[in-house]
């Protein structure tokens, strides 16, 4: 499910004539009732490159949809625990040896060892704050990086915005689109089931 | 469809899921009868004991810890109303109930009073007197013993004498019966109005009240636990309080909620969505807020190397108190870290329901390590760290003592029966809220 405001109708005058590839297919629906009744049918039809465009959230949709729940947090652990580590690791090797280092032979590093307030070298207290603020860093930074590549983001058109009564996905239209790489997409067959879940009317979306 | 105030009416509850059929009543009398009986054997065996030093502080303990759950509950109720939250008029009729305790737990502390009047009269044959627990009471006493240290604390007498402890105590117990008594009340009175000027009243309050809550709070933290060691001195000390009043305020919430479900009560009213929103709760103040500003106490202190900053720590960290602080970062922060940052272990009732009770049983811990422990009077002799810990590794906690946990199941008990019979008595939970129907629907996304 997802939300699109259109700014610039205009602006996506996609095609000059060539021959269009076909890219899906678009059902309009006009209430909340209809397309989440329609959602569930799609899902059960097992289709799995499809997506429902709504101007409001329409509670209850993805679990209807049978989306899954996104693996983000997963990497965000991990991300956080990498932060952890090289915040760490970096305190550690700066301040706690003397060690010195080449990376790949150009840069040429060496640790530091410097004498606080007589604390021990290596003293974690004094680490942590550092270890905190990169667990936050890269978590942060890897949340809204990684949301947007599962997005599909950054994308300067879509084939959708080319079409005039999706405009309407903004204001008080329920659009289902099924894309033409499913693996069950049939044109005819496909465009014949959108039909009979209600939608109101059904185009073919080009590439 | 958030950030607009539902106007839909009330939706009709069944009432068998928010009336009490009976079995809350009679819980809550067995259990104030248990409490009344456990805080009375509790008081005897500590006393008989002995030492009126270690029993006044066991019992400080427990009060501290009914009253930071009863502070808890009271400042959840104030965020959901300063938040304008339309996810917790389901839940939050538990949370008006523990902080509804407030109204008298005044009682509890009234041998204070007792303390400060045999302090008055300096005269043998007298009881003890409030320098039974807080040194700076009796400056003469304690220049004898520790010189000193009495010539910091006289410096400090502006604020720290009896007299002027005392107003505060009534200061205290007064704005938080009145916090209490008022959000309890407008609540309940709205059951049978059903009015949004309740919920308007409760609204407008709610930014003064939690003012007052977080002043009230923290000079309570620095009366009682803070000025056990009157040299020794946090500014964090006061929300490291209030950590201590969320991880017990919120654990005891989500704990009572999963058991009046688990009895087959709120059943259609409160949802997983709403323990998984508590569960954030407890994670996000009792866990993690707690360790953030624990370390940030720890760390200024080590940091800053000042003697009569460290010595609060030393001796936290010599003998058996090592382990008690060392169970704290790993089971108040760690381990319940890890288990509750998990969506489907907040969702799962037994789970949450062991996060609770643990972060109850921590957040115990927590009053006991900030009370308790006793820096030692030849501290200054020591050259090194190392010869401290080793003179003092026999430094013992005094968790075996029973009549602790006599007083505390005493004075728990006292306090979840009372709750439980407020309960009952007007219902569980906000069913006339204006925005009880966004309540119930209410989806985590």
């Amino acid at each position: 499910m997802s939300t699109l405001t259109i700014e610039r109708p205009t602006a996506t005058k996609a095609h000059d004539g060539s021959t269009s590839r076909l890219w899906g297919l678009m059902a309009e629906f006009k209430t909340p009732a209809a397309i989440f009744e329609a959602a569930g049918r799609v899902r059960d039809a097992g289709y799995r490159h499809w997506d429902c465009h709504v101007p409001f959230p329409v509670h209850g949709l993805d679990k209807q949809m049978g989306v899954k729940r996104t693996i983000i947090p997963v990497i965000v652990f991990f991300a956080g625990l990498t932060g952890c580590s090289v915040g760490f690791l970096l305190q550690a090797f700066t301040n706690g040896t003397g060690a010195e280092w080449s990376f790949w032979a150009i840069v040429w590093v060496t640790g530091y060892p410097f004498l606080i307030s007589g604390k021990p070298l290596l003293s974690i207290p004094a680490f942590v704050p550092v270890m905190f603020e990169l667990t936050i860093l890269l978590s942060a930074l890897t949340t809204a990086g990684v949301m947007l590549l599962f997005n599909g983001l950054p994308r300067w058109n879509h084939p959708l915005l080319a079409k005039k009564r999706f405009l309407r996905a903004s204001d008080d239209r329920f659009f289902i689109v099924i894309e033409a790489r499913d693996s069950r997409f049939i044109r005819s067959k496909t465009e014949d089931f959108l039909k009979s879940l209600g939608a109101t009317h059904v185009e073919a979306v080009e590439d | 469809m958030s950030g607009h105030d539902h106007h839909a009416a009330a939706p009709e509850l069944p009432q068998s899921a928010i009336v009490d059929d009976g079995r809350i009543a009679t819980f809550a009398r067995a259990i104030f009868a248990a409490g009344v009986i456990a805080l009375g054997v509790g008081l005897y065996v500590g006393w008989k004991q002995g030492d009126p030093n270690q029993f006044a502080k066991i019992y400080l303990v427990n009060f501290m810890f009914v009253l930071a759950l009863a502070l808890g509950a009271l400042v959840f109720t104030m965020i959901q109303h300063l938040t304008k939250a339309g996810w917790s008029p389901a839940v939050r009729r538990v949370a008006e109930a523990h902080g509804a305790n407030l109204r008298w737990l005044w009682v509890l502390a009234l041998p204070i009073v007792w303390l400060w009047w045999n302090g008055r009269s300096h005269a043998e044959g007298h009881g003890p007197g409030l320098d039974l627990l807080w040194p700076w009471a009796n400056l003469e006493h304690l220049a004898a013993h520790d010189p000193a240290e009495a010539e910091l604390v006289a410096k400090k007498s502006a604020y720290l004498n009896p007299d002027f402890f005392m107003i505060r105590n009534l200061a205290y117990f007064a704005i938080w019966a009145l916090l209490a008594n008022f959000y309890f009340g407008r609540s309940v009175h709205q059951d049978s109005t059903g009015s949004e000027a309740d919920t308007r009243s409760m609204r407008k309050w709610a930014g003064p009240a939690i003012i007052l809550f977080g002043v009230t709070t923290t000079f309570a933290a620095f009366d009682w636990a803070m000025s056990l060691n009157p040299a020794w001195f946090s500014t964090m000390f006061g929300v490291y309080f209030f950590c201590v009043c969320c991880t017990i305020g919120f654990s005891a919430i989500a704990v009572t909620l999963l058991r009046l479900k688990h009895l087959g009560f709120l059943n259609g009213v409160v949802t997983a969505e709403h323990m998984h929103d508590i569960g954030k709760f407890i994670f996000a103040f009792g866990v993690v807020f707690w360790a953030y500003i624990a370390f940030s106490q720890y760390m200024l202190i080590w940091y800053g190397n000042i003697p009569e900053e460290t010595t609060w720590f030393a001796a936290r960290q010599v003998g058996a108190w090592a382990w008690v602080s060392a169970a704290l970062l790993f089971g108040h922060f760690v381990i319940p870290f890890v288990f509750l940052i998990s969506r489907w272990v907040k969702r799962w009732p037994t789970l949450l329901l062991i996060g609770g009770i643990w972060m109850l049983a921590f957040g115990w811990l927590d009053v006991w390590y900030l009370v308790v422990p006793v820096i030692p009077s030849d501290i200054g002799t020591f050259d090194t760290w190392n010869a401290f810990a080793a003179a003092h590794a026999g430094a013992t906690t005094g968790l075996g003592n029973p009549a602790i946990y006599l007083m505390l199941f005493g004075m728990f008990a006292i306090c979840i029966g009372s709750a439980a019979k407020r309960l009952a008595r007007v219902g569980l939970t906000c069913r006339r809220d204006p925005r009880m129907a966004e309540s119930i629907a209410f989806e985590n996304f």
